[in-house]
């Protein structure tokens, strides 16, 4: 089949503002998202910047807005957007992040409040000689959270954040959440310091974009949930 | 720093869930069934007989909404809150519901406020002029409340 794909390009060295240019691309439908991109970049105008590694949903690098939803390029298959919006494909960088070049999104601030939930084990006693030993049932709390990917998508789909770029945003409360309920991790009152702030827990509404968005089927707002609930009976507890 | 609003958030919940049941009955009592409403208040005063629009005011309301269009008269809702047993239950109740709302709202709203401005100095200047505006309402409301029909 023959798709229109339409990609909203900027190169800051030309362009005051971003727009959109058109192109024909010839597509089978297993093919994914992500191919039509590469079919751009390699046979029609190689100056579409973009990026992507693993091209099989593990590395996070190209989440982008496909339709309109943040999405994985590599992720998705054409087919399936035939279905949903018809045979023209839109293609735009994450939203309310600072755009580099076409579909590169500067992420050095959503990495800065990736660290700023302290992403590392904490703890209190000294290196056990074999390994940090958890339970199945331990794991199982955060099993979920342990698969994100940091693509992204979440984060950057969260009105939220649209409205306040300063809010730490799912991703990196969720990873607050993945190392907070590690039954191996004693760094909770440090980490509940960060989340448990103005523009930290309490902007998350409940809005379920993130679930909505996550490529790894992350029950985001969920784990959010549980974390605000610790914030909350933590307050409590030290409080009274 | 840890500027918590873990409590705002947990009665937000709280109150929202407090809200379903007290619009459901807020609105049951006051807006919809001058029946329900009124039966209470027949059971339990001495005086027998309900206030009542006039009839032309009646015929106006029937004109306007309807045939079977009904409305709770303002003398209803004063004797209910001058009923001798029932009048501190309703009363309570309003001061709840108005507590309960206002905490509600104006949580709701400075959530959306500082969604919107970012420098610190003018959220604390939206969140006092807010919450001043919660608390002039709060008194005003209590106000009307224990003093109608007393
Ligand atoms: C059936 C009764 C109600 C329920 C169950 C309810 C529930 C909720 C919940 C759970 C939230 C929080 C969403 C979140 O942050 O995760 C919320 C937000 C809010 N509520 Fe209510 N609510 C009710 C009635 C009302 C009423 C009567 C008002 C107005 C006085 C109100 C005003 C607000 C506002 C302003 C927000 C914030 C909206 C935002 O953050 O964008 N709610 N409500
Ligand atoms: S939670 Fe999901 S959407 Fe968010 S960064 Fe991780 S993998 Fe991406
Ligand atoms: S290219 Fe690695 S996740 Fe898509």
């Amino acid at each position: 089949m023959q798709l229109t794909i339409e990609i909203k390009r900027y190169n800051p060295d030309e362009d005051d503002e971003p727009h959109w240019e058109s192109y024909e691309v010839p597509a089978e439908p297993l093919d994914s998202a992500l191919s039509l991109l590469l079919h751009v970049k390699w046979h029609i105008d190689g100056t579409l910047s973009l990026r992507k590694s693993c091209a099989h949903g593990i590395c996070g690098s190209d989440a982008m807005q496909i339709n309109g939803e943040n999405k994985l390029a590599c992720s998705v298959l054409v087919q399936d957007l035939v279905e949903e919006d018809g045979d023209t494909v839109t293609f735009a960088p994450l939203p309310s992040a600072p755009v580099i070049k076409d579909l590169i999104i500067d992420q050095s601030r959503f990495f800065e409040k990736y660290r700023d939930v302290k992403p590392w084990l904490i703890t209190d006693g000294p290196a056990p000689e074999r390994e940090r030993e958890q339970s199945p049932e331990e794991h199982a709390m955060i099993e979920d959270a342990t698969k994100c990917i940091m693509c992204g998508a979440c984060t950057h789909a969260c009105p939220s954040t649209w409205a306040d770029p300063d809010y730490l945003g799912p991703a990196a409360m969720l990873k607050a959440y993945r190392y907070t309920f590690d039954s191996r991790d004693d760094g909770a009152e440090e980490r509940l310091d960060v989340v448990d702030s103005p523009d930290g827990l309490w902007k998350c509404y409940t809005i379920f974009n993130c679930n909505e968005a996550c490529p790894k089927d992350i029950d985001i707002t969920r784990w959010l949930s549980a974390l605000k609930r610790k914030a909350a009976t933590s307050q409590a507890t030290t409080k009274a | 720093m840890a500027q918590t609003n873990a409590l705002n958030w947990f009665l937000h919940r709280i109150t929202g869930t407090f809200l379903i049941f007290m619009l459901i009955t807020h609105f049951w009592v006051q807006h919809y069934d001058h029946q329900a409403a009124s039966v209470t208040h027949e059971v339990v005063t001495e005086k027998g007989e309900m206030p009542d629009y006039p009839e032309e005011a009646k015929a106006g309301v029937r004109a306007r909404y309807g045939e079977d269009a009904e409305v709770t008269p303002y003398q209803v809702v004063m004797q209910r809150l001058d009923d001798p047993v029932y009048a501190v239950l309703w009363k309570g109740f309003n001061i709840l519901f108005l507590v309960v709302a206002l905490h509600h709202g104006f949580y709701g709203l400075n959530n959306v406020m500082t969604d919107y401005i970012r420098d610190p100095m003018g959220r604390l200047i939206a969140r006092a002029l807010s919450w001043t505006l919660a608390l002039g309402l709060l008194i005003i409301g209590m106000y009307s409340v224990i003093t109608a029909g007393w």
